[in-house]
């Protein structure tokens, strides 16, 4: 088994979203959890900053105190810091892509580093209050360490009562927003459940760039019930105007969390409510793999002519603003992880919060007592299987992986049934041999991976 | 306790499916005390999970009763259980061997049924005293007098023999007691003479080895006798031998007449089979007893393993669940598409599906099986023979046959007068000759027609329920083979043959029922990495074709940290997924589209 390492990157789960999109099957409370005079989004919050605390205690006694990163947090009044709103710079990737070692990354091993990126996930983490994610920031600095130029994502909404104070994030230290828009037509809006309009994505955007956020992403779907190829298009050049840094482009996704088994005492997910499983019921009908496949290539494309990098399966950005936290799972390197739900990585273990907020809370924030770790499970990764994922995680990016990993005997037959099959080519970047997927092989590359499983 | 042989009554119920015959054993043995009533279950006999789940009853079953009768003396009462659907007549007519006796359950409701004429014509056979009961009076809609007029005119039966009851309320089940005890004749059989004992059914029991099911036809069982089986001539030392009550309960002896069981520590499935008879090593009979006509098999399909590698488990368990179900046969064959398995015959349609559950459920086994078929004679050119042909793919070319035959049947339909109009249809679509009607009361009428063995087999007992809103039944005999003018249909995925898709079928039908099974195939194959063709074909001439268009995304659109996990046993399901189907050539195919031939309705 691999020796455990000390994280490089930390995900913070803000669970509450106004409502509860139907097709979403994150970790998600709406209605009167999130809002009114029963909610506990307070309790929550305080839970998660408790959490923060004791995951550190555990990091302290492992690996040691982590090297301060410095002061970091701006004055309190306005974006004047670093990533002030004329800073085009956005987060910087620290080699620009270059080499990595990444059968070890050996860098991780020594005394503890200041994190690399922060990432607040839900849920609609803008719904979260100023003072909150300040202290929120002020723990992980804190406990935790900050580098200089960490990426610090917040995702959002762009609902104009759900996208919160951007340039409150700003000033608390968030330098990255990524907007849950997932469509530029209002009807395909309306049917996904969402509550903003094609407007509010480009009031977002700019409010986000107002505020001095370098580096903003939009979330799109395609293979949605009622979308054409041409109704895909046009969502993709309207985004395209508002000029974003960064895109995810994903297929609308409907699975079924209760038929995997997640969604037990310790599971990680939700049960699937009835509304939401007719729903999904009604759309997988709508849905059809040849007209998806069509639109991603035509989103590849689209992108490509237009001198954006699609680093990765379903993301693409303009050069340098690649996300540093998601390559991080993609890299598999280690990161900690808070809130219901989460999944933390230490390169050996893989370990989770249930995703019940109450068992949540009472474990974090006990009557009397000074609470424990919430309930979870955890799965120790054999060194075959961690073999595997990480070939299969690497092979998602567009720089693939080393050709000399194909000369594994356990993974020679998968990788030349791939070569064979036209989802793989070779290509040299940076004078180094390298095997990645070709367009097709991204579209298919589940008929890779499992054999590489 | 030992009862003289004079006091013996050995008798079975015989009944439509769902008449009542199960609830009528329940009340027998409450009222003669052989079960607690705090510990009886409803259907104590039917113990498989399987006849509890379909509520028939599958296999025969035996448990001795004592009864007080009115006469102050105590009789020995052997109840023989036997199923109730048309498979498994086989099963029926070795249990009445067993008997003296039969009690023939009719619900008052219904009337005759198809099965009700199959049972009584049956019995009459074994010439076994029939004890008529109409079951369920207390239930509003019965019409008693109705259908004693039913059994007077149908079946001969005189109207003062039938005994009124309701098992479900014991209402007139001491009388059925007594009636048993009055009419049935006791066994005969010398007790002095040498043993003989006719093995009507055994089982497998961890501890005890073979249990052999025992009427003894004549002579005297002793612990410890050491006992011969004549047929096939294996010895064995008696490790206990007892009564069924309906738990095995030993006893010192076992004397003619008297039916029961004995432990043998035989471990050899095959040394005990149905039908061969038991005598004594020291004082052996001359003769074997008459036993059974071997069942005779009517569909046959290929099982075989999912995965190829339990081909041996899959042998042991069809060499033990034939220990246990002697109508099931088997032997060994090999399928391109499916590797190693066997080719079985069973008594009809339900037997199979109950013989592939028994399998994957007692035995865990996890099956595949092809599309059912009957035997044809295959009369070839040139005086060069006849062969039977019972799987599709053995066909010899087309250019050597002068001549095939398939087996008919004739078809007895107890239904409605209403749904006259609509069973002729079916049985016309069918291939049916319509032979006559008769009406067993002015509303009810029984129809006879001869099909082709294979028009029946597949979904006629479906269509026949559909078509009737359930009321009517039906049962058939065989009436032998004729000449047909049939065709080897094969499927073709991507260029290479199914085997274990082939079917026979009609000319005239051939091209429809192509084109029908390329077409769902098309829908059960998943789309690969490349387009697939699937065609029909008669010999070399393709009759249907359709393409399985090739695959173009399969991709987890997400993957971030707390998905890494859920998406790899994503994956791994896939795999499990795709390591379960069979391959054909390059071509992965789930066991759905096997069985997908079995699903074809009418074209």
């Amino acid at each position: 088994m691999s020796t455990p390492l000390p994280p490089v990157a930390l995900y913070l789960h803000l669970p509450f979203c106004v409502a509860h999109c139907p097709y979403c099957d994150f970790v998600v409370y709406a209605g009167g959890e999130a809002r009114g005079p029963r909610a506990r989004t307070e309790r929550l919050y305080e839970a998660v900053g408790r959490e923060l605390e004791m995951r550190a205690d555990a990091l302290d006694e492992r690996f040691g105190r982590p090297d301060s990163g410095g002061p970091r947090r701006p004055d309190k009044g306005g974006p004047t810091d670093e990533h002030g709103p004329t800073d085009e710079r956005g987060p910087r990737r620290p080699d620009k892509g270059g080499p990595t070692d990444e059968r070890g990354r050996t860098d991780e091993r020594g005394p503890r580093r200041p994190l690399d990126s922060v990432y607040f996930g839900g849920g609609t983490p803008s719904l979260v209050p100023g003072e909150w994610l300040e202290r929120l920031m002020e723990t992980a600095q804190r406990r935790y360490g900050l580098a200089r130029d960490a990426e610090v994502t917040l995702e959002a909404n762009p609902g104009p009562d759900e996208r919160g104070d951007l340039a409150g994030f700003a000033a608390a230290g968030v330098n990255r927003v990524s907007f849950g828009a997932q469509s530029m037509n209002g009807g395909e809006l309306r049917r996904l459940g969402r509550r903003h309009s094609p407007e509010d994505v480009a009031t977002a955007v700019a409010e986000a760039r107002a505020a001095g956020l370098g580096s903003v992403n939009l979330d799109l779907l395609y293979d949605v019930p009622g979308q054409t190829i041409a109704g895909w298009e046009a969502t993709l050049r309207a985004a395209l105007e508002l000029r974003p840094d960064h895109l995810s482009l994903y297929a609308l996704t409907l699975d079924d969390p209760d038929a995997e088994g997640l969604t037990g005492e310790t599971g990680d997910h939700l049960p699937t409510s009835s509304g939401a499983r007719r729903w999904r019921e009604a759309a997988r009908r709508e849905q059809d793999d040849d007209r998806a496949a069509e639109q991603y290539r035509l989103a590849s494309d689209l992108l490509a002519g237009s001198g954006w990098r699609g680093y990765e399966i379903s993301n693409w950005a303009r050069p340098g603003h690649e996300s540093r936290h998601n390559l991080t799972y993609w890299e598999r390197r280690p990161y900690e992880a808070v809130g219901p739900g989460s999944h933390a990585f230490d390169g050996a273990v893989r370990r989770w919060n249930g995703a019940a907020l109450q068992p949540y809370i009472a474990a974090l924030l006990p009557a009397a007592g000074p609470g424990v770790v919430p309930p979870g499970d955890r799965e120790v990764i054999s060194p075959e299987t961690a073999a595997a994922e990480r070939s299969i995680l690497a092979l998602r990016l567009d720089r693939g992986v080393p050709a000399a990993w194909a000369d594994e005997p356990s993974a020679a037959g998968a990788f030349a049934w791939g070569r064979s099959s036209g989802l793989l080519e070779a290509v040299e970047l940076d004078g180094e041999a390298r095997l990645r997927l070709t367009l097709r092989g991204r579209l298919l590359s589940n008929e890779l991976f499992e054999r590489l499983l | 306790m030992t009862i003289p042989q004079d006091r013996l009554r050995n008798f079975s119920i015989i009944a439509h499916i769902d008449h009542g015959k199960t609830t009528l054993s329940d009340r027998l043995l409450e009222l003669t005390h052989t079960i607690d009533p705090r510990q009886m279950t409803s259907q104590v006999l039917d113990s498989m999970d399987l006849e509890k789940e379909h509520g028939i009853t599958i296999k025969a079953r035996a448990v001795r009763l004592e009864y007080t009768a009115s006469d102050g003396l105590v009789y020995g009462l052997n109840l023989i259980d036997t199923p109730g659907h048309v498979d498994f007549s086989y099963e029926v007519s070795r249990s009445l061997q067993a008997c003296e006796g039969a009690i023939l359950v009719i619900d008052a409701t219904q009337g005759i049924e198809a099965q009700t004429l199959a049972n009584v014509h049956l019995a009459l056979k074994q010439n076994l005293t029939i004890i008529p009961v109409l079951n369920k009076i207390d239930l509003p809609s019965a019409q008693i007098d109705v259908v004693i007029d039913e059994l007077e005119n149908v079946l001969a039966i005189p109207r003062e023999e039938v005994l009124l009851a309701s098992a479900k309320d014991g209402t007139g089940v001491a009388e059925i007691l007594e009636a048993i005890v009055q009419r049935v004749p006791p066994p005969k059989g010398d007790p002095e003479a040498p043993l003989q004992g006719l093995i009507f059914d055994s089982h497998y029991d961890p501890y005890k080895g073979v249990i052999i099911h025992i009427r003894l036809a004549q002579g005297t069982l002793h612990q410890h006798d050491i006992i011969r089986l004549m047929g096939s001539g294996a010895e064995a030392e008696l490790v206990e031998l007892g009564f069924f009550r309906p738990q095995l309960v030993p006893v010192p002896e076992l004397h003619a007449g008297d039916v029961g069981y004995v432990a043998t520590g035989l471990k050899s499935v095959r040394d005990a089979q149905v039908g061969d008879t038991v005598t004594t090593v020291a004082h052996p009979a001359e003769h074997p007893l008459p036993g059974y006509q071997p069942a005779k098999s009517l569909v046959f399909a290929g099982i075989y393993p999912i995965v190829g590698s339990d081909y041996p488990l899959l042998r042991d368990a069809m060499e033990k669940l034939h220990l246990n179900d002697a109508s099931l046969s088997f032997e060994p064959e090999s399928s391109v598409a499916l590797g190693f398995g066997f080719r079985c015959g069973f008594l009809g349609l339900l037997h199979m599906e109950i013989v592939e559950e028994r399998l994957e459920r007692e035995f865990g086994q996890e099956l595949i099986a092809s599309a059912p078929s009957v035997q044809y004679k295959v009369v070839l050119m040139h005086g060069q023979g006849t062969v039977d042909v019972d799987n599709p793919s053995r066909m010899p070319d087309a250019g050597v046959i002068e001549e095939i035959q398939e087996p008919w049947v004739k078809l007895g339909i107890v239904t409605p007068s209403s749904y006259i109009g609509t069973l002729m249809e079916l049985a016309k679509n069918r291939r049916g000759t319509f032979l006559e009607m008769e009406y067993l009361d002015p509303k009810r009428v029984l129809l006879n027609f001869e099909l082709p063995l294979a028009e029946v087999i597949v979904d006629f007992y479906d269509q026949l329920k559909t078509r009737t809103q359930g009321y009517a039944s039906m049962d058939f005999e065989e009436i032998g083979y004729r000449p047909a003018n049939l065709v080897k249909v094969d499927v073709l995925v991507a260029g290479d043959p199914v085997d274990a898709l082939s079917v026979i079928v009609h000319r005239e039908r051939a091209q429809a029922i192509g084109r029908e099974l390329v077409h769902r195939l098309r829908g059960l194959i998943p789309r690969q990495m490349f387009d697939v063709a699937v065609q029909a074909a008669i010999g070399s001439n393709v009759i249907a074709r359709e393409t399985v268009v090739a695959m173009r995304k399969n991709v987890l659109a997400k993957c971030y940290g707390g998905d890494i996990t859920r998406k790899r046993k994503l994956l791994e399901k896939q795999k499990e997924g795709k390591q379960r189907m069979k391959r054909v050539g390059s071509v992965e195919i789930p066991q759905e589209a096997f069985l997908a031939v079995l699903r074809m309705d009418e074209a």
